[in-house]
């Protein structure tokens, strides 16, 4: 569980924007999916209100918009397997990892400068 | 050594909140655009956790009349500083 | 994704489908076995059982991620479903000449794979 210490990752995507209210989540998916698709290696970081992208039970919104939990889904297709979150955003929101839709470490304050530090390429969304 | 660029004023945005949490010991923070707000003597004091690596960038300040108005602690740059800096730095990171 | 734009239509027993340029189905309703049939015929290719049994795994992929798959997650797809001696790309590259995820999409009815190039 601690891919993150390796100092050879590509890319680490910082995901700070909830589903259907903007385009950015989405966005920033992409930027990780691409990167995967072309063989880097590529951790997320969900921070902030983007941390909710993980609630379970997600669906399209009223006007039939796709939403972004099928993308999430497919990211171990891609083999992006290293998924962080902010505990400290976790807490706030009074959600634990484990009611999370997907298998996602959490991750101390301290411990997310050197998730940064890790990764030789960081992309905020 | 990272360094952060925030562009929002901790006034009405906790992006400060989420870079002063993603950064390491001897990461630095350069304020731009609206963010260089935060470099006022009422507001430095969310970056207080990160004082003597906080940064602000003259031209943004100048053109909002604020030059002058900066807390101590703040150490202005001009665009030459803000590339030294990122030359300086391992990488980016923004937070807007 | 699929475009909107009709550049052709595909005649196939008294109907016609409509095709964007790149020869992508434009509604996905429109995919039926024969369909996928004609467009493989277009690409030279003769849909064998080894064949179908990819494109069933692109559009089970495709049901439950609502995309089509790059080239990787197609292989990784495909090695789940059909075993790893399936899942290799010149397993894939044998099938579907060229540019497997995109030719399999195409003939699969799917949108065009989001994420290649």
């Amino acid at each position: 569980m601690h891919e993150h210490d390796d100092p050879h990752r590509d890319l680490l995507v910082i995901l700070r924007h909830a589903p259907h209210g903007s385009s950015w989540l989405k966005e920033g998916l992409d930027a990780a999916l691409v990167a995967a698709a072309f063989g880097q290696s590529v951790s997320l970081l969900f921070m902030g209100e983007g941390v909710t992208a993980l609630m379970p039970g997600q669906g399209p919104g009223p006007l039939e918009q796709k939403g972004t939990a099928a993308t999430l889904a497919m990211l171990e297709m891609y083999d992006i397997e290293t998924l962080l979150v902010d505990a400290e955003t976790l807490s706030a929101l009074g959600l634990s990892a484990d009611e999370l839709m997907l298998d996602v470490t959490p991750v101390p304050a301290a411990a997310i400068s050197e998730a940064l530090s890790a990764h030789r390429l960081v992309l905020t969304f | 050594m990272l360094l952060h660029v925030v562009n929002r004023s901790p006034a009405n945005s906790r992006v400060y909140e989420q870079a002063l949490s993603a950064m390491g010991p001897d990461d630095v923070l350069l304020l731009i655009e609206d963010g260089v707000q935060g470099a006022l003597p009422q507001l430095v004091r969310y970056y207080a956790k990160i004082e003597g690596r906080l940064f602000a960038l003259r031209e943004d300040l100048e053109a909002r009349g604020l030059l002058g108005r900066c807390a101590e602690s703040v150490q202005v740059v001009d665009v030459d500083g803000f590339v030294t800096l990122t030359e300086e730095a391992e990488r980016t990171v923004s937070w807007y | 994704m699929a475009s909107t734009e009709i550049y052709r239509y595909l005649f196939l027993n008294d109907n016609q489908y409509a095709l964007d340029p790149e020869s992508y189905l434009i509604d996905m309703t429109d995919w039926s076995p024969e369909v996928a049939d004609a467009l493989a015929r277009e690409e030279g290719i003769e849909l064998t059982e080894e064949h179908w049994e990819v494109l069933n795994v692109l559009r089970d992929f495709y049901a439950r991620y609502e995309m089509a798959p790059a080239m990787r997650p197609l292989v990784k797809a495909v090695g789940k479903a059909l075993g790893p001696e399936k899942g290799r790309s010149i397993h894939l590259m044998r099938l579907f000449p060229g540019s497997p995820a995109k030719v399999a999409a195409r003939l699969a009815g799917l949108p065009k794979p989001t994420h290649c190039l």
